[in-house]
């Protein structure tokens, strides 16, 4: 059923469009100093593996300026894996102490410094002394996972225990397969990159922290330093400011906890802002995956059977043990097995990216399948159409399985609420001009001297939130004049999600969106909300916030109905009026019922909605996507380049096109640098990254790529506010299959990201071109 | 670290002769700040060079002078390097898409860092001599021989490239610039300048084939054997292809940003496309 | 320390500076200005953009004890007194942004191009702002901002 609306579906201004077109929007470095704030830096391992065997900060502390300096010899360690969900230990990569005597990874924190200002902590940093014992490190993930490999770190071992999803029986299904189709897959190392540095400030008032940083997880960050710290939530507020692009970077990390600790210790607040190097190097990057896929078909191109092993490289500190998504999920078969595997090793921690899971596997998977398709000739649109998921289909590997059987010992099973990958893939199909385009397995869709064109397609889903996000808190308060003031933990990183919650509530209160103020970011202030990832914004939180936007609705009519001596079910609102259904003239201003005194009280109403509002699980609403690449590989200078890029994409009611459509381009721009040209590079000997900034890690900018075009098939989904799913994430996910295939059909050579002239030239020479 | 900003030569030669090498001379500031963290301990004193009026571009007896502290984009908008002889220079300033950095950095910043910049490799191309300047005057090398490697050049203690001179072009002398890059806002991974005499009848009379950015040298370098090809010849594409087949007598770099293989396969490619933009020209 | 005067968005501002410091820095830190936003301190991302004497240059790449003798405008001194600048206008009515870290700069060299060349080609308004990332992918629609802000100046 899709609802009539006035506010939902409009490209309506993002309303703190005019805050960052003027510069006034504070970003964590943005916010002005407090009184007597001195700034911190850390001193870095140049090992990717070592004991600190000595070190000596005497001469740093002796620097006029210096307010303090921690190094392991602190023992600052916090409680460990205590709290109820794993969550928290990843969002912040999980170590023990907050400065490890043992160094896991070339940029892992040594010393922190705070001082009167950059410059003499910069000075102090350089006057630490320190001597290193050097110890064995690995690199490689299946290095380090062999029998007697030296351990990663000092805590656990290198390998977690797998997350295994079975299903049906697997060596059944492969015995009914016509067609059993092996393969394996990686990836190069992707960073998000964003262009804010982040900077986290605190300031101890007595036994009671204030923290300011940028995040997307606002509540997290409360609560890691609360358990960290052994304080209660009552202690610690956390104040979040947007972030300058987050793309899964700004969660929590072990830099907040050097600022908190140094402000105590300093007695004074601290700030400390990370460099360009220490957020390409020290935070977090995409987990590199490696991925064994095995697919089992029938003649006629029925999927029986599908198995997959998936290794992550989680780095020194990650601490993943699946990918967190389903979508293994995205072709239905009777038989399954998915295998997660969580690797240690001595480099940049890794951790969630946009995207996160459904681009590593759905690539592996999307890859294997071309190849299953191009055993029985079968065209990859026609494939797909044949076996993609389906509205009403089970979530085999859906992460809330995972935690059912974590938390509570249950197996239960989760229903897909909707899908449109059918319009996507047919609809998508004609807007790149497949029939015309494709002229088969591993054959150029054209040949112009040494250009050669090829198209390609792919297929992905992610997820729209997961219910053991938590429960979200939202209010709406009504001023005296029917202006609206939401609070709202949602984290607030480029994706619009201030406007389409504000949206959702102006929608329910019949008022326009100028009306509502959205405040955020205060732990004390708003309710919990989840940890703004996963796109769960608009298909999760938005339920809390229709619902205290309804809650107030209901308030009003209720104020509005003694007014008007009708029934409050009678009533409804519409352009800041309240009005008798059927007897559109009979009504109230909204600002007048508002300010004027109610006769029992000799006061006018106050009206706030509320709601606090978790979400089962039972039901799992996903996006889904497909996208259509033509490219161009010119074989005289092994380059590649983008033709025509097509994405069509299900996210349910697209709640702001204009929105929706930037988040679709900034997958696509995203997810063509991971394709080409983003990539850390790791130096083979030593571990340390060789491209620690935009010099050398090559974000797409505006002249490498044509804009992609961009369609929604808009299916309404009965579980999400309005009709609507998730966008955020999966925006990146189907892009690499699409571009890689594409690659396939114009060489005859299948290349993984990132697709580098380098990987290209050895494909055209294994071609003998 | 000290600041001066000296308004006469003298006194800035003064002061990087007493500095020595803790001595920058700064400009467009872009280097400077660009490696400042590396540079702090180093350097004591910082001297602008601005204020000494080396910015113009001028021809004087028939030679092509330019102040070292003249901008890219100077040399983009000016009518003397953009067009006629010397367009050469709007030509390789076009192929750096950075327009800020354009109006930041200056010639004797680019032919004094000598590495991943475009401006040397054209200069190698047309002969271009540096002007350095001194307390005991001025000397003038030849590109060629200013630079011994990767950030090191001719200049000795006490010195500073005050300008760069090119002598005037042959006539029907006709230049081309290539790049190869990652993204369209990057370092160069490849750059190559040609400049070409041409007789009447089309002979070659002189030819310069300069790369830079990929060479192992860190510095630009001509490739001897795809000027031989060219010279006393009549150009067409298959000379060209055989030309610039002939240049991987330059040897490559190899590093994380590109492997020497993939370097030589653009140097060779940039070579055809500098010699067909060169002939284009006409 | 090096006592100068900086002239930004026509007032003078009076400030003490070392000579590493850039004027980004000094801007932001000093000053208070933090519409000027420092994503890489190398110029290498665009988002420290700011006019001198009308031209677009990296404030990171510039030492500050240099600054003198010029006019400097940041984003936040283009605004009308009562209204926003047409680009300011047009980022924020087509969607020219997603988290906004990108956009003074963006907007910064947008002003410079317009004000060069008024009826600008898409390719140009590209080449304009090719110095600087906008890692949200917003590019579509920051060209579309760009090019409208030209229409509505022209009209």
């Amino acid at each position: 059923m899709r609802d009539e609306t006035s506010i939902i579906g409009k490209s309506l201004p993002l309303i703190d469009g005019y805050e960052k077109v003027t510069g006034r929007l504070k970003y964590a470095g943005d916010i002005p100093p407090l009184q007597r704030m001195h700034y911190a830096k850390v001193l870095r391992s140049p090992y990717a593996h070592a004991k600190v065997v000595h070190i000596d900060t005497s001469a740093a502390e002796a620097l006029p300026g210096v307010s303090a300096v921690i190094t392991h010899k602190d023992e600052i360690t916090g409680k460990k894996k205590t709290c109820n969900s794993p969550w928290h230990d990843f969002s912040f990569n999980f170590r023990g102490p907050m400065i490890s005597q043992e160094v896991c990874y070339v940029g892992d924190e040594v010393a922190v410094v705070s001082a009167i200002d950059e410059d003499v902590a910069k000075e102090a940093i350089k006057l630490i002394e320190v001597e290193y014992e050097e110890l064995p490190a690995i690199f490689d993930m299946e290095e380090s996972i062999k029998p007697g490999a030296p351990q990663v770190h000092p805590w656990g071992p290198n390998a977690l225990d797998p997350s295994v999803f079975e299903w049906g029986d697997i060596e059944e299904g492969f015995k009914e397969a016509d067609h059993i189709i092996e393969n394996r897959i990686t990836m190069g190392n992707q960073q998000h990159a964003p262009l804010d540095r982040n900077s986290c400030m605190a300031h101890w008032e007595g036994d009671k922290v204030s923290i300011w940083t940028s995040t997307q997880a606002l509540f997290w960050i409360r609560d890691a330093v609360t358990e960290f710290f052994e304080l209660s939530p009552n202690k610690v507020r956390v104040h979040s400011t947007p972030t300058g692009g987050s793309f899964g970077l700004w969660w929590g990390n072990n830099f907040m906890f050097l600022a908190v600790a140094l402000a105590r210790k300093a007695k004074r607040p601290v700030r400390l802002i990370l460099t360009r190097d220490e957020v390409m190097t020290t935070v977090k990057r995409r987990e590199k995956p490696l991925i064994d896929a095995k697919i089992g078909i029938k003649k006629d191109g029925t999927m029986v059977s599908q198995s997959y092993r998936h290794l992550m490289d989680n780095g020194a500190y990650g601490n993943k043990f699946d990918p967190y998504q389903s979508v293994a999920d995205i072709y239905t078969t009777k038989h399954g097995r998915a295998e997660f595997i969580g690797v240690a090793t001595n480099l940049l921690p890794a951790g969630c990216m946009r995207g996160v899971g459904d681009l590593t596997l759905a690539y592996a998977m999307e890859q294997t399948i071309d190849m299953a398709a191009e055993k029985i000739g079968m065209d990859p649109v026609e494939f797909r159409l044949k076996n993609h998921w389906q509205t009403g289909d089970i979530c085999h590997t859906s992460q809330e399985v995972l935690f059912a059987k974590l938390l509570f010992n249950k197996t239960p099973e989760v229903e897909l609420t909707s899908s449109g990958l059918a319009e996507c893939i047919s609809k998508g199909a004609e807007k790149i001009g497949w029939k015309d385009k494709w002229k088969g397995w591993g054959k150029p869709s054209s040949v112009d001297g040494h250009k050669i064109r090829g198209v390609g397609m792919g297929i992905s889903t992610h997820i729209s939130g997961l219910a053991f996000f938590g429960f979200n808190g939202i209010t709406l308060k009504v001023n005296p004049d029917g202006t609206m003031v939401l609070t709202t933990g949602i984290g607030r990183m480029g994706q619009g999600g201030d406007t389409t919650q504000a949206m959702v509530a102006a929608e329910v209160m019949g008022v326009e969106l100028e009306d509502i103020n959205v405040v955020d970011g205060d732990t004390e202030v708003v309710g919990h909300t989840m940890v703004t990832f996963g796109s769960n914004g608009m298909h999760m939180v938005s339920r809390a916030t229709k619902a205290a936007a309804e809650h107030a609705k209901e308030q009003l009519l209720e104020f509005a109905a003694k007014e008007l001596e009708a029934n409050p079910e009678d009533l409804d609102i519409k352009n800041r009026r309240i009005y008798v259904k059927g007897t559109e003239d009979v009504g109230i201003e909204l600002k007048e019922l508002m300010s004027k005194p109610i006769y029992e009280y000799l006061a006018a109403p106050e009206v706030i909605g509320s709601a606090s509002k978790g979400v089962e699980f039972h039901k799992a609403g996903k996006m889904m996507m497909a996208d259509f690449a033509e490219i161009e590989i010119d074989t005289r200078t092994a380059q590649m380049k983008v033709i025509k890029f097509v994405a069509y994409h299900d996210s349910g009611t697209v709640v702001n096109p204009a929105v929706c459509e930037n988040q679709v381009a900034g997958g696509y721009y995203q997810s063509m640098g991971l394709c080409t040209t983003e990539n850390l590079v790791f130096d083979d000997e030593t571990g340390a990254i060789l491209n620690p900034n935009f010099m050398d890690y090559k974000v797409v900018g505006p002249m490498d790529m044509p804009d992609p075009e961009i369609y929604f098939g808009e299916v309404y989904d009965e579980d999400g506010p309005f009709g609507a799913k998730g966008i955020g994430e999966g925006v990146t996910c189907a892009v690499p299959i699409a571009i890689s295939s594409a690659v396939y059909n114009a060489l005859g050579v299948r290349i993984d990201p990132p697709m580098t002239p380098e990987k290209i030239l050895d494909a055209l020479k294994s071609k003998g071109r | 670290m000290e600041y001066y900003s000296p308004t006469e030569l003298n006194e800035a030669y003064a002061l990087l002769s007493k500095y020595g090498d803790a001595a920058i001379p700064v400009a467009g500031n872009t280097f400077f700040m660009g490696h400042r963290e590396e540079l702090f301990d180093e350097v004591e004193a910082v001297v602008n060079i601005k204020k000494l009026g080396l910015s113009y571009i001028k021809i004087e007896d028939d030679t092509l002078k330019i102040g070292a502290t003249t901008t890219l984009n100077e040399l983009f908008n000016h009518e003397i390097t953009s067009s006629g002889d010397y367009k050469i220079f709007a030509e390789t300033v076009n192929e750096l898409n950075i327009n800020e950095v354009r109006n930041m950095a200056t010639i004797g910043g680019e032919v004094c860092i000598a590495g991943e910049v475009d401006m040397p490799t054209t200069l190698l191309a047309y002969d271009a001599n540096i002007i350095i300047g001194g307390s005991n005057g001025t000397r003038s090398v030849s590109m060629q021989d200013f630079h011994l490697g990767y950030l090191n050049t001719a200049l000795e203690t006490g010195e500073m490239v005050v300008e760069v001179q090119l002598p005037k072009p042959i006539e029907n002398a006709r230049g081309g610039f290539s790049k190869f890059e990652r993204t369209a806002a990057d370092l160069p991974i490849v750059n190559v300048a040609v400049r070409l005499a041409l007789e009447n009848d089309g002979t070659c009379k002189e030819a310069r084939v300069s790369v830079g950015a990929a060479t192992l040298a860190g510095v630009p370098k001509r490739s001897i054997a795809a000027e031989e090809i060219l010279v006393n010849q009549k150009i067409d594409e298959a000379l060209i292809e055989k030309a610039a087949v002939a240049s991987n007598d330059v040897e490559c770099i190899n590093d994380f940003r590109a492997s020497s293989e993939l370097r030589a396969l653009w140097v060779k490619c940039g070579v055809e496309d500098a010699l067909k933009k060169a002939i284009a020209q006409g | 320390m090096n006592s100068i005067n900086l002239k930004i968005n026509g007032e003078d501002c009076p400030v003490d500076v070392k000579t590493h410091w850039s004027l980004a820095y000094v801007i932001r830190e000093k000053i208070g200005l933090t519409g000027t936003k420092t994503g890489c301190e190398m110029g290498t991302c665009g988002s420290c953009t700011i006019l001198m004497d009308g031209k677009p240059v990296f404030s990171c790449l510039r030492m500050a004890v240099d600054a003198e003798g010029h006019e400097w405008t940041t984003i936040e001194g283009i605004e009308g007194d009562d209204e926003l600048h047409p680009l300011q206008q047009t980022f924020i009515d087509d969607h020219g942004m997603q988290c906004g870290y990108c956009t003074p700069g963006m907007i910064i060299a947008a002003k410079a191009l317009l004000e060069e060349n008024p009826e600008p080609t898409e390719s140009e308004v590209r080449k304009a702002i090719a110095g600087h990332l906008c890692r949200c992918g917003t590019y579509v629609r920051i060209v579309k901002s760009i090019m409208n802000a030209a229409e509505i100046a022209r009209s």
